[in-house]
């Protein structure tokens, strides 16, 4: 079954292009994780985008 | 008690004396070098009675934090992954219906480590009785950088060149337990060695020596490169036919020999850990204290914590100072990281609001926008506001948690 609530999309708003992915970890914490391949939180991004699932779209 | 006399002209003498005490065991015999070594360096011996001169590593410990003194995170947590103690990794799943609690501890004066001048150690600690799942699993692990073995000294491609892990270790139940050294680069290979305690909570030091293999590759980047790990139960998902004290490929499925569940099964168990040290060479030599602010330099290359300001009476908490880019839209940099990190970090905000323009927003929208290993570009959006552009704004409260671990 696929997730879509924990990852969501982030633009830059100067940009208005995808700049980040942010993941909600409960209480109040939010993660913002960069498009950066030796990022181990963007590479778990990665791993969890390989088993089917989709992130939010971006605002 | 013998000695080798040497009377200078004038009449003194200066002699080579042996030890007040007797050998424990063996004869000991030295053998010199057979030339003379470079300006600055000393004698040191491979532990086997051959000296020879050689430099002596300023920094000997590969492990970062090994005495578990900072905790830049918190000291006690249910979570996963790095939770308290700086560098120090725990996973866990699959045990039942009990929690793992993870944190930083200080030793009694009493503790065998306390009189070795350590201070603090890690545990893991169960809420109860674990279940045997073949899918449970408890590890603890630190995750070093490629560059740092590679550029070590240590010979890894030769079977003669060894490399020294030591740490004290205790646990409420004993067994048989395994750690590993499991590297990333080329093809994984991993080295599982077994140990256990003296006794049931008894304090007990444990020293492994592993030599090199020609099957090691650890690359010149900032990826990681090799894991040092401890693991208190691993089910047989993950066990199997490994032969331990030998390199061999990685299996996930095969990382060790099957474990014991005592430990696990026995009620609210703990597996406790301090004073590890890696070093290049085949003896564990004495642990390596550094100074607090050295540790935490070292730990913040892989995560920093901005807290706001608590003193002076500023009742604004400021953490970053951004400028109001639309009436809902602000950006703002932080300039410069507390060093330089292993990669471009990861932003976790926790409490923030954004006081503009006489007012404070909670309900923050944040992204990165460009970063590097000693900046980030921070915008925040609110759902509503009137902020006037061109004005400046700050974040306070809360907090700003920067991750560049492995």
């Amino acid at each position: 079954m696929t997730q879509s609530k924990l990852y969501k999309l982030r633009k830059n708003p100067l940009t208005d292009k995808i700049s980040c992915i942010s993941r909600d970890d409960g209480n109040d914490r939010f993660t913002i994780i960069p498009i950066n391949e030796s990022n181990t939180d963007y590479q778990e991004y990665l791993a969890w985008v390989a088993e089917g699932n989709t992130a939010e779209e971006a605002d | 008690m013998s000695k080798i006399s040497l009377k200078h002209s004038g009449g003194k003498v200066v002699s080579l004396n042996s030890p007040t005490t007797e050998p424990n065991e063996n004869d000991v015999a030295f053998k010199l070098p057979n030339a003379d070594g470079s300006d600055g360096q000393a004698i040191v011996t491979d532990g086997s009675g051959n000296l020879s001169f050689g430099s002596v590593a300023a920094t000997r410990n590969l492990i970062i934090n090994g005495a578990m003194q900072v905790a830049q995170r918190g000291t006690s947590s249910t979570g996963n992954l790095y939770q308290t103690i700086d560098r120090i990794r725990t996973s866990s799943g699959n045990l039942g219906s009990i929690n793992l609690t993870q944190s930083q501890q200080q030793l009694a004066s009493s503790d065998t480590p306390y009189s070795s001048g350590f201070r603090y150690f890690y545990r893991a600690a169960l809420s109860g009785a674990g279940t045997v799942n073949a899918n449970g699993y408890i590890g603890i692990s630190q995750r070093l950088e490629a560059q740092d073995i590679a550029q070590s000294g240590w010979n890894y491609t030769s079977a003669s060149s060894n490399i020294t892990l030591q740490f004290w270790f205790r646990c409420s139940t004993n067994q048989t337990f395994y750690g590993i050294l499991e590297t990333s680069n080329g093809t994984p290979y991993s080295y599982p060695f077994a140990f256990t305690a003296s006794g049931n909570n008894a304090w007990t030091k444990i020293t492994k020596t592993i030599p090199g293999n020609s099957n090691l590759q650890f690359d010149l980047n900032a990826d990681r490169g090799l894991k040092v790990g401890f693991t208190p139960w691993y089910g047989t998902d993950y066990t199997g036919s490994k032969t331990a004290d030998a390199w061999s490929p990685y299996s996930g499925s095969a990382e060790y020999p099957d474990y014991a569940s005592t430990w696990l099964t026995a009620g609210a168990s703990t597996f406790d850990i301090t004073g590890v040290q890696l070093e290049v060479g085949s003896v564990a030599t004495d642990f390596e204290h550094r100074s607090f602010a050295q540790e935490l330099n070292l730990c913040t290359r892989y995560f920093q914590k901005l807290q706001p300001t608590t003193v002076g009476g500023a009742n604004d908490n400021p953490i970053a100072v951004m400028a109001n880019f639309t009436t809902t839209h602000a950006y703002g940099r932080i300039p410069f990281f507390n060093g330089i990190m292993r990669t471009g970090p990861s932003l976790t905000t926790s409490g923030c609001s954004y006081y503009a323009n006489t007012n404070s927003y909670t309900g923050l929208t944040f992204a990165v926008g460009g970063q590097s290993e000693s900046s980030m570009e921070v915008n925040v959006t609110a759902s509503s506001g009137n902020w006037v552009t061109g004005h400046a704004g700050w974040i306070r409260g809360g907090s700003f948690e920067l991750s560049a671990e492995l």
